[in-house]
């Protein structure tokens, strides 16, 4: 097995291989990948010689370092191999591709790859998406650090471990890493909607399919409507249905409005029967009123609950609901009477009634206001969730003001195109 | 599908091949436009048919690679070519494009000279205004003025039916071909393909259909876009050669710039038609130099894997920024600039253009036949003697082109 310490993938591609008489038997061309415990290793290098493509293991390799590689195989005994597409390959498959760099949030290309030993192995510890990289591909590492002398900094390396890789190709699932990683699931979701608005569809479909469905529901959430629709059309129903109904009923409702109506009857029959209820009620409205804006989850008690009730009873209800700002008061016919913000329920006396705390001096929208309406009222009187009334007081749902600032300034993933 | 979903369709995703289209015809499209009419009369109008077509099929593949593989023409070279095909092309980019974009800046400065405005006011004024309004300005904001200054292209066709030319004599140098065996003739007729087929529009073209998400079930209305683009292109070019060629040429009138061009017209069509020269010079100029410095530093950023976006910061994208930012900051200097080597900077920028299209072109072909990136949608083989032909046609005629620009035929 090869003695080695660390090198770069460019500084053996094209680099001789000899034999033991000290023969050429052809120029490295790439180097074939499998998973390894717990980083992915060389398995074999391919060379070529005359046009022909060989195969030696990495067992066979006598040394294997920036100067000089060699194998214990003479130079006519190698049998010429066939390059498959189910080989990977770390310069056809890896080298020059878009990744995901889980750490910094971004997509990045990958310029070089760092290799190292590690129990006899050479394992693959970070890939460099910096300019030195770039530099030591055409050959000039060297010149552009004293370019930089001059200017009297120096050249940062710009390596990513390889644990904070996120693959973007389906392909390179195969080295996935054997302590599972979490960097992914621990992105903000917003981040993960930008990236996949930053790679090709096919590509960015991949990235969402493997997400799993609390952080793939967070992240569909954040994008805009056609991306939205892309992603679930390119998922199977059962588990588009199961984002879907991970999600707070009124961002499903704008989901399943942009998609095929018949798709979109497709995931609501997979739904449980209560979620899918409130998902189609919200249908029912335009998607720039007050109705289709709400969610109609909340929380709404009766005058008679005490304080302390209350507080005991939200602990239970809330836990299901996206957001919660008010508790809403309502009278035996379901009328709106009264709204309570959390910071006056936690700070009152727990003994007394709702009712004697209560906010009775209402604003209130009807589900056909104008979503500028809406926020005219919100920004006026400095709410966090308007209730929506239908016309005989019945309370239908609430109006968030995270729903209403993201129809006025679309987030960054949302926002249609990012150059001309 | 019935006739109007399909119009529908088509106005979805219409934009790309038909901005594109217009945007090709910069300052120095122009410019090789009016010197030909006025050099030549009609005799150089049969050119722009063997030109369109060749536009067509070029546009043609590089529209469908973005539709099928969603990734831009320096992505796929990157990743398929490697870093060292990627960096040699984006550097030769970059110097092209910044001798367009000082092409650009001039056309504004000598169109706003003309119009009655200093050029010392207007050059910075059309710097500034351009980087705000990229910087600063929304994408829906920058599409609609886009598309109302492709409206004002349309400028050049009134000028031309005003310039009342003899349509039968047009109609007949435009179907039948003629050769002068003249230097500048045939340098002329080259320089109207070179200035037509650029190597930044493809990439820009890819980009932009790329980014626009188009389906591959809607590749047809896409392929109607691009062409449709192409036609536009060659009717903008056809009247601005009709244009000078009517009334400049049979006064013996030479230029040697388009707004040459347009200073000429006065005495000769009245001041409307000068005036509409001059501002259409001005619309052309400056949608150019939005344009170009912009996909520049896109392209450069895509291929090189740097962060790229309009809406980031100098901190968060600084290649992206500087790049931009720079390319318009020299540019105008070098106009403002009293004996800065403003020609020599538009001739190493034609003669790196040409030297960067058969790269581009090939690598193109090379890409679009490509099984693993593009399936079904590879050329078929028939097509593929077209697109070769069409592409060895023109990578000849821009090496001659940039030999004899170096070496001027005796």
């Amino acid at each position: 097995m090869p003695l080695f310490g660390e090198l770069f993938l460019s500084e053996v591609i094209k680099k001789p291989v000899f034999d033991p008489k000290g023969e050429i038997v052809g120029r490295v061309r790439d180097i074939v990948v499998v998973k390894g415990d717990p980083l992915p290793k060389i398995s074999a290098i391919i060379f070529e010689k005359k046009r022909q493509i060989y195969r030696i293991s990495w067992e066979e390799l006598n040394i294997f370092n920036k100067r000089i590689i060699s194998t214990y195989l003479l130079s006519g005994s190698i049998n010429s191999y066939e390059l498959g597409e189910d080989d990977l390959l770390a310069v056809r498959d890896i080298l020059d591709k878009q990744i995901v760099d889980a750490n910094g949030a971004k997509v990045v290309r990958v310029n070089d790859i760092k290799l190292e030993g590690y129990e006899g192995d050479a394992v693959f510890v970070a890939v460099d998406v910096g300019m030195r990289g770039i530099l030591r591909r055409l050959g000039v590492e060297k010149g552009g650090e004293e370019l930089m002398r001059l200017f009297n900094t120096s050249m940062p390396y710009n390596l990513i471990s390889w644990n904070y890789i996120q693959h973007l190709k389906p392909k390179l699932k195969r080295i996935e890493l054997t302590i599972p990683r979490q960097m992914v699931a621990e992105l903000h979701p917003a981040d993960i909607a930008d990236i996949i608005s930053q790679v090709p569809r096919e590509e960015g479909a991949h990235f969402f399919k493997d997400l799993d469905i609390e952080t793939a529901a967070e992240a569909l959430s954040e994008m805009k409507p056609e991306m939205q629709a892309e992603m679930i059309n390119a998922m199977d129903t059962e588990k588009a249905a199961d984002i879907i109904e991970e999600m707070p009923p009124d961002e499903a409702a704008d989901v399943l409005s942009d998609l095929p109506t018949e798709k979109a009857k497709e995931i609501l029959e997979h739904i449980e029967k209560e979620e899918a209820e409130d998902i189609q009620e919200l249908l029912g409205h335009e998607e720039d009123t007050a109705g289709g804006l709400m969610t109609n989850e909340f929380i709404a008690y009766n005058p008679d609950v005490t304080v302390k009730e209350a507080i005991d009873n939200f602990r239970k209800d809330a836990e299901e609901i996206e957001t919660v700002y008010y508790i809403y008061v309502i009278d035996e016919q379901e009328k709106l009477i009264g709204v309570i913000s959390l910071k006056e329920l936690l700070l009152a006396e727990p003994s007394i009634r709702l009712a004697e705390i209560m906010e009775t001096k209402l604003k209130t929208v009807k589900p056909d206001a104008d979503e500028m309406e809406v926020a005219r009222i919100i920004s006026k009187y400095n709410i966090v969730a308007l209730p929506v009334v239908d016309n005989d007081g019945f309370l239908l749902g609430a109006v968030a003001v995270d729903d209403i600032i993201d129809r006025i300034l679309p987030s960054a993933a949302k926002r249609k195109g990012r150059k001309l | 599908m019935t006739r109007w979903k399909r119009f529908l369709l088509f106005l979805a995703v219409m934009g790309p091949g038909i901005i594109t289209a217009n945007i090709d015809n910069d300052a120095s499209g122009i410019t090789t436009y009016s010197v030909a009419g006025a050099r030549f009369g009609y005799g150089l109008l049969w050119t722009l048919i063997p030109t369109t077509v060749a536009l067509v099929v070029i546009q043609e593949m590089v529209a469908r690679m973005g539709v099928v593989t969603g990734k831009g023409l320096s992505d796929l070279i990157r990743e398929n070519y490697g870093v060292r095909a990627a960096f040699y092309m984006m550097i030769g980019l970059l110097i092209a494009n910044f001798g367009n974009t000082v092409a650009n800046f001039a056309g504004w400065a000598a169109s706003m000279e003309i119009l009655g405005f200093s050029k010392y006011i207007m050059v910075p004024v059309g710097a500034l205004s351009i980087w705000f309004l990229v910087i600063k300005g929304s994408y829906r904001f920058v599409e609609k003025i886009l598309l109302v200054a492709c409206l004002i292209y349309f400028g050049y066709v009134i000028s031309g039916l005003m310039a009342k030319p003899d349509w039968h004599v047009v109609f007949k140098n435009t179907v039948v071909p003629q050769m002068h065996w003249d230097s500048e003739y045939i340098m002329l007729s080259i320089g109207i393909i070179g200035t037509t087929i650029t190597p930044w529009m493809q990439f820009y073209l890819q980009s932009s259909i790329a980014e626009k998400g188009i389906k591959k079930e809607d590749y047809h209305a896409s392929r109607l876009d691009v062409i449709i683009g192409c036609f536009i292109t060659d009717i903008i070019s056809f009247f601005v050669i009709v244009t000078c060629g009517a009334l400049l040429f049979p006064n013996g009138i030479r230029v040697n710039e388009a707004s040459e061009a347009a200073l000429a017209l006065g005495p000769l069509a009245g001041d409307y038609a000068h005036m509409i020269f001059a501002l259409c010079l001005a619309n052309a100029s400056i949608l150019g130099a939005i344009i170009v410095p912009l996909a520049t530093a896109y392209y450069i950023c895509e291929a090189m894997g740097w962060e790229a976006g309009i809406n980031k910061s100098f901190r968060e994208a600084p290649q992206f920024m500087w790049i931009y930012t720079l390319t318009i900051i020299l540019a105008s200097l070098v106009v403002l600039i009293p004996g800065a080597p403003l020609v020599f900077l538009m001739v190493l920028s034609a003669v790196i253009n040409g030297l960067l299209l058969p790269f581009v072109l090939i690598y193109a072909t090379l890409l679009v036949n490509n099984n693993k990136l593009m399936g079904k949608f590879v050329n078929p083989k028939s097509y593929n003697y077209i697109s070769w032909g069409t592409v060895v046609t023109v990578a000849v005629l821009t090496v001659f082109f940039v030999v004899t620009t170096i070496f001027p035929l005796a």
